[in-house]
């Protein structure tokens, strides 16, 4: 990895954000909706299960700009023409996804806030947390965990553009399987196998774990597992992303297919 | 002579904005992306419903609310970014400097979208039925199916009142967002329209989409079309009156764009 290439991404993407604002309203808008509506079901807006539910909304709204921005900016390349000088130059199209991610990362953190605004003052959900420095930790790492997923994702974009159709169906998955507002322990267990193999779901967990009073792992587990257990799934993540990339890149600069339309 | 005129260009916008879609996503890839985000988003409100354990709220209830949900976000959203995409694409002057109305010409582009309303309905319907245990024993099927056909065409005149505000600001997708996701939570799809503050109820009440879940739940519940003339007339008059709004709409902000030279920018 080019450390000064990951900074040149992330700078570029802040640049980018900067310049045209406008594009995190559609992210946040699915995770305020999933919040508000679980909140409006619940009569009672008292007590532990409501402080989950925002939490849960805040991790929905960091994956939505996840999603979307870090695997979409490789789209705009496309668009732009941009994308056969970015896989002439000698950087790794790793370092640039994991630059921009990055960036996305940051961003998606103040979607999580604006959730946790919002249910405040709309719904008036008084949330305290239990241990705020953990809290905080865990939040970053499950950030982290998302960024990794959409750098997996991006390989779709670099290899073909019906990416953004890969991308649309991958957003409401990670809703239901990262046990983010509804607890993973009420899915199929088919399912359930699928939610143990991805890292926000212990990240969500160790989030939970860190900030409701009382709460029950849905693995089982306590915080420290939780804690390997997203650094050790997005490790491995980011190892098969780096892996896929590469051999895409290579693939097609031998074929010249990069913005084949 | 000009009806004929307007028809043909109707049909030719229909077979390009074809062409267009399905050469970049084949349609087996379109149709895989309906089934897998009307499933989950179907599931995750299951999901919620059955967690949450309100008295109100069955599964049932969501899942239904759900099927509407599909087609709103197929037609509302799909139709309302038409023309922010002919911009980005930088094809709308082109399009605007021929004689044929702006109207009628994304109204021919969104014409794919309303069939994929109806795939959507159908497909959701479909999971409602055999994966939601959702039963349509007593339903009436002729009343799911017609109440599914007008809800599609109604929500199109919010689609395209959306879209026409693309060819004046920079894109429609970001307010078509909005209305598309805030509208969802006005109209009774996951809870119900009393819920929500009076002055809410207001907008819900404005909202064709509160109207199509009304009445697809009572054709569910084996109502016949007669019987639910009320929510169908007003889901009706709501389109008719979108679309006329629409109509100006698009004839405002052309000429405003026109004007002001910000049909292409950015």
């Amino acid at each position: 990895m080019r450390p000064r290439a990951v900074v040149a991404a992330f700078k570029q993407q802040a640049i980018h954000f900067i310049s045209d604002p406008q594009w995190i309203i559609p992210s946040i808008l699915s995770p305020l909706l999933f919040t508000a509506v679980m909140l409006m079901l619940y009569r009672d807006l008292t007590g532990p299960v409501v402080l989950q539910a925002v939490l849960g909304g805040g991790v929905l709204g960091m994956w939505a700009n996840t999603l979307f921005s870090s695997s979409y900016s490789i789209s705009f390349d496309r668009y732009n023409g941009t994308l056969e000088p970015l896989l002439l130059s000698p950087s790794e199209i790793t370092d640039i996804v994991a630059g921009r991610a990055l960036w996305n990362a940051l961003i998606g953190l103040s979607n999580a806030l604006l959730v946790f605004l919002v249910s405040e003052l709309v719904f008036h959900t008084e949330v305290s947390l239990l241990d705020p420095v953990m809290f905080f930790l865990t939040l970053v790492l499950t950030l982290v965990s998302l960024a990794v997923i959409g750098i997996l994702l991006s390989t779709a974009f670099v290899l073909s553009r019906m990416g953004s159709v890969v991308a649309s169906m991958a957003e409401y998955p990670i809703y239901v399987l990262s046990g983010a507002l509804v607890p993973i322990t009420i899915l199929p267990s088919g399912l359930q196998y699928i939610s143990y193999a991805l890292p926000p779901t212990w990240g969500v967990d160790a989030v939970k774990l860190a900030a409701v009073e009382g709460y029950q792992s849905m693995m089982g587990a306590d915080m420290l597992v939780d804690i390997a257990m997203v650094i050790l799934l997005t490790v491995l993540y980011f190892l098969i992303a780096r892996f896929l990339l590469k051999r895409i890149e290579r693939r097609i600069l031998e074929t010249g297919s990069s913005t084949v339309y | 002579m000009r009806s004929s005129y307007s028809l043909q260009v109707l049909s030719s916008s229909f077979r390009n904005s074809v062409v267009t879609k399905f050469t970049v996503t084949p349609v087996w890839l379109w149709l895989l992306n309906m089934m897998v985000v009307s499933f989950f988003t179907m599931f995750f409100f299951a999901a919620l419903a059955d967690y949450v354990s309100n008295p109100d709220v069955s599964v049932e209830y969501v899942v239904i609310g759900n099927a509407v949900q599909s087609v709103a976000v197929t037609t509302v959203y799909s139709v309302a970014t038409v023309p922010g995409i002919q911009k980005h694409v930088g094809t709308l002057s082109s399009v605007a400097s021929t004689p044929a109305s702006l109207f009628t010409v994304f109204l021919g582009m969104g014409i794919i979208n309303i069939i994929g309303g109806f795939a959507a309905a159908a497909v959701s319907m479909t999971y409602a039925s055999l994966l939601f245990g959702v039963s349509f024993a007593s339903g009436n099927i002729l009343s799911v199916a017609s109440v599914m056909v007008l809800a599609c065409l109604s929500l199109t005149g919010v689609g395209m009142m959306i879209g026409s505000i693309g060819l004046y600001l920079r894109t429609s997708e970001i307010i078509a967002s909005v209305v598309a996701y805030i509208g969802l939570l006005l109209c009774g799809v996951n809870f119900p329209v009393s819920y929500l503050p009076e002055w809410l109820q207001v907008l819900a009440y404005c909202n064709p989409m509160t109207y199509a879940v009304e009445a697809t739940r009572g054709a569910v519940a084996g109502a016949a079309l007669a019987d639910l003339w009320e929510p169908l007339a007003a889901m009706m008059s709501l389109g008719v009156l979108f679309f006329a709004v629409s109509w100006f709409a698009f004839r405002l902000f052309e000429r405003l764009a026109a004007r002001r030279g910000t049909m292409e920018s950015f």
